[in-house]
């Protein structure tokens, strides 16, 4: 739940908010879990009094990137499967603004599953929403590497016979820096998990499982309302313990899903600080682009 | 002076590298205008390399294949390679076993030592026998004792012991050798530099401003990395090894759109990963620029090798269609001003621009003049005017709409991979959807407009021409100095295609012939189906080696 102060907030900075609505047509499914994680979003930038002009958002190929001109902002929206690398760069290069990259399933874990490590590894100081609605939506509901086994879809006509990724037991292998994990029909709690990981400084993974009403009719909101578990709730619970955290996801079954703040332990430097020639440099590449006299590189 | 032509064979691994270097830095010294290459294998030991060195008290930019004085570390490479030396040539070597089978097959004076015995009277190992053979090729040349001396201190200067020993071998085989060549000597030092391409490349684009390099590696590109790295304390650039040449392109084009200069290099095949990046810069119209350093493919092809063979690929790579500038370049000069001139035609024009470099060019090292710095103006096509947000793709007659850097005015957009309306937001209406597609792709006029024309090379009118890209411009280069009847029309803008200086060429040429490191003549045909122009034979070469004069001049030989 929000906290009345937030709530409070909300209402006097309503401008804020709405800044980033859209005169746009939503392209979205009735129900669809996306309506859920823009408004998280919205809410989020506007109670951490983050401006237009303060954040980029990176858009992957798929439902959640058709909202990539529904989010009144600067967005890109690139190719299938390299958002976290398009967003790595778009960071780098300007590491005053927060970058916000978000990816499907199909894109998080098929076609870009490389890049996915390598961010975990390198602790790229971007937020990376996972939206995980089970399926391959926008080219009609074939499995992806999250769909349940069993499960008939578009081009498995007699179900998936392989078992899925275990998302966040595969992150948490990798040492990441900051794993959460919300569900779309609960906007208080995204808005809190991406508040939080706003202030990460390093990768932060948040996985949303995302309703989708039209390809993935097993799960809908209510079905995740009732066995959605946040690890806020679990008494000697640490969320700082990675061992704690993989038991904690390898173990979850179908009717108990941990959401929450699963698993932070951030570094005392980010990926920028650590590069040879840039400690202590407050300036980003974009301030730098000017000319470099190379008379010191040619004496060598 | 004529050319002085050395040949230095040995497997991989055998201290060839060091050995040449030391050789070629000291007569740098001297003030020679140098050519050297390196020919090897893609293994980290064993098979044979060579090490070719070509020097004149004038410029010269390319190499001759054949060599007047061969200095063979090993059998094997002797063996293989002893047929680059000309007839009447002069070898060195330092074997003590019979080698009279080889040298059966060879016309040639011989000067040899008992290397491994020299180095163990030093107080060496064998080892050290590469030394001793430096030391008697500078004595066989007739060169100044205190250059190479030099060179082999800065070279072992970190093993002080090992140094004493080098320094003793190097005077034994210099003392035993006897001098059988007269150099004319350099009047003195010039003010030049010994460069090879790709370490020119990475100066340009750290001159331009580029302030991030993202790359994975692959030969011959892998050493702009490196060079990167090695000076990044120095220059602040950020460099960034990526898990894959998807990564690098991506980020290269994400760091661009948040508003630096970045760039990627790498070969044919980690281009092809690349391509769909590309695309991407081609409607976001986010400027980008890639370098391609060419191998024989396809598949792996030559790793280590060198070709002109990826000029289709450059033009006609990525789907849908957009406006692209390809960009060739030849020699360490150019190299560090093409790659200036690249960022500004990529961010004025919005566009990717692919820089095609070689094997032949990004690992020779050349003399050159110093660069000229500050030549080359930064352009950024930056406005920095007060926009709205559908100023960004709006649709204007050359097709060049605005651009700022993100969040650095009111004013948004949406860089949308999806075809999109004039502020970014998605679109599939018909009549937009064509405009849009139209207007990007009609910034190639403005852009084709905004190139050079090519160079000629030589007179205007010669008995016979050539017309040609890349590394063949070097080789020209030395033929023409030669030879007044040859001219030379150069493309360093390959695409689009400049075409009122090759018109003209043709006009005032009768002999024109093509001169290509590829199986298609890929140049030629593009000229041939823009123009009336047409080819009067091709010179076309795809063993992974480059021109040598000899190939030029054999052709010119046949051919006039």
């Amino acid at each position: 739940m929000l906290d009345p102060k937030d709530i409070q907030h909300l209402a006097e900075h309503a401008d804020d908010l709405t800044q980033f609505d859209t005169s746009q047509k939503m392209t979205w499914c009735s129900n669809c879990g996306n309506y859920g994680i823009q408004n998280a979003l919205k809410r989020a930038l506007t109670l951490e009094g983050i401006g237009r002009n303060e954040f980029l958002m990176c858009f992957d190929v798929g439902c959640n990137g058709n909202g990539s001109d529904k989010f009144e902002c600067n967005t890109i929206h690139g190719l299938h499967g390299r958002v976290i690398s398009l967003a790595a760069g778009v960071k780098l290069a300007n590491h005053k603004m927060h970058v916000i990259a978000s990816g499907g399933d199909g894109a998080t874990f098929s076609e870009g599953v490389n890049h996915l490590v390598h961010a975990v590894r390198n602790d790229y100081p971007i937020i990376f929403i996972h939206h995980n609605n089970e399926n391959y939506g926008l080219t009609t509901g074939q499995a992806s590497a999250c769909t349940a086994k069993g499960a008939v879809m578009n081009a498995s006509p007699y179900g998936v016979n392989i078992e899925p990724i275990n998302t966040l037991d595969f992150v948490l292998s990798l040492s990441p820096t900051f794993v959460a994990r919300g569900y779309s029909g609960e906007v208080d709690q995204m808005t809190d998990l991406l508040r939080k990981a706003l202030n990460h400084n390093g990768f932060a993974f948040v996985e949303i499982l995302q309703a989708c009403p039209t390809y993935n009719k097993e799960t809908p909101d209510e079905w995740y309302a009732a066995r959605v578990n946040d690890v806020s709730a679990l008494k000697e619970y640490d969320n700082t313990d990675i061992w704690a955290a993989r038991k904690l996801v390898e173990f979850g079954d179908q009717d108990n899903v941990p959401t929450g703040l699963i698993y932070h332990n951030p570094r005392d430097h980010n990926f920028m600080d650590l590069q040879p020639g840039r400690e202590n440099i407050k300036t980003t590449l974009v301030d730098e682009v000017k000319r470099v006299n190379i008379n010191m590189l040619l004496e060598r | 002076m004529n050319r002085m032509r050395i040949k230095i064979t040995g497997e991989s691994g055998s201290g060839l590298l060091s050995t040449g270097d030391i050789i070629t830095k000291a007569l740098e010294e001297i003030g020679f205008n140098i050519v050297s290459d390196r020919e090897y294998p893609s293994l980290i030991k064993g098979g044979y390399s060579c090490y070719t060195i070509n020097i004149s008290t004038e410029n010269i930019w390319s190499l001759s294949e054949q060599a007047d004085i061969m200095l063979s570390l090993d059998k094997q490479s002797l063996e293989e390679l002893h047929d680059k030396l000309k007839p009447g040539g002069h070898l060195i070597h330092g074997y003590e076993r019979n080698l009279d089978k080889t040298l059966e097959k060879m016309d040639c004076e011989v000067t040899s030592v008992q290397g491994r015995t020299i180095a163990k009277e030093q107080g060496g190992s064998f080892l050290m026998v590469n030394v001793v053979l430096i030391g008697v090729l500078w004595k066989v040349l007739g060169l100044d004792y205190k250059y190479v001396e030099e060179e082999v201190k800065k070279k072992f200067a970190s093993k002080p012991k090992l140094l004493e020993i080098d320094l003793r071998c190097l005077k034994a085989g210099y003392d035993m050798a006897e001098t059988k060549f007269e150099l004319e000597i350099p009047k003195a030092k010039k003010d030049q530099i010994v460069i090879n391409g790709n370490n020119a490349i990475a100066l340009g684009a750290i001159h331009a401003g580029c302030r991030a390099y993202y790359a994975y590696p692959m030969s011959p590109a892998s050493s702009i990395l490196s060079y990167m790295a090695k000076y990044a304390k120095d220059t602040g650039v950020l460099v960034k090894q990526a898990e894959d040449e998807i990564t690098a392109a991506q980020m290269t084009i994400g760091s661009m759109y948040a508003g630096t200069r970045a760039m990627t290099a790498t070969s044919g095949g980690g281009y092809d990963l690349m391509t769909e990046t590309v695309s991407l810069a081609g409607i976001i119209e986010t400027p980008m620029v890639l370098c391609i350093a060419q191998r024989p493919g396809p598949g792996t092809g030559l790793p280590t090798w060198t070709a002109q063979a990826d000029l289709n690929l450059a033009i006609h790579s990525s789907h849908g269609e957009f406006t692209r500038l390809v960009i060739a370049v030849s020699n360490p000069t150019d190299c560090f001003d093409l790659i200036q001139h690249a960022f500004n035609y990529a961010e004025e024009f919005q566009i990717p621009v692919i820089v095609l470099t070689e094997k032949v060019i990004a690992e020779s090292l050349i003399s050159v003049d110093r660069f000229e710095q500050n030549k080359i103006p930064i352009k950024r096509g930056l406005s920095t005017e007060e926009h709205q947000n559908e100023d960004r793709y709006k649709i204007t007659e050359s097709g060049i709409s605005p651009r700022w850097i993100p969040g650095s005015q009111e004013a948004y957009y949406f860089a949308n991979g999806d075809e999109h309306w004039e502020s970014g937001e998605l679109t599939e209406e018909a009549e937009p959807c064509r405009q849009m597609y139209a207007k990007r792709n009609r910034k190639a006029i403005a852009l084709e407009q905004a190139l050079p024309e090519p160079e000629i090379i030589g007179n205007p009118k010669a008995k016979i021409s050539f017309v040609g890209w890349g590394s063949s411009k070097n080789t020209m280069l030395d033929i023409i100095a030669e030879n007044p009847e040859v001219n030379y029309l150069h493309y360093a803008y390959m695409y689009p295609l400049k075409t009122k200086v090759l018109n003209q060429f043709f006009k005032d040429n009768s002999n024109v012939h093509l001169i290509e490191g590829n199986y298609a003549g890929q140049l030629g045909q593009y000229i041939e189906a823009k123009t009336d122009n047409k080819f009067q034979g091709k010179l076309l070469k795809t063993n992974g080696r480059p021109f040598f004069l000899e190939d030029i001049q054999d052709y010119i030989n046949q051919n006039s």
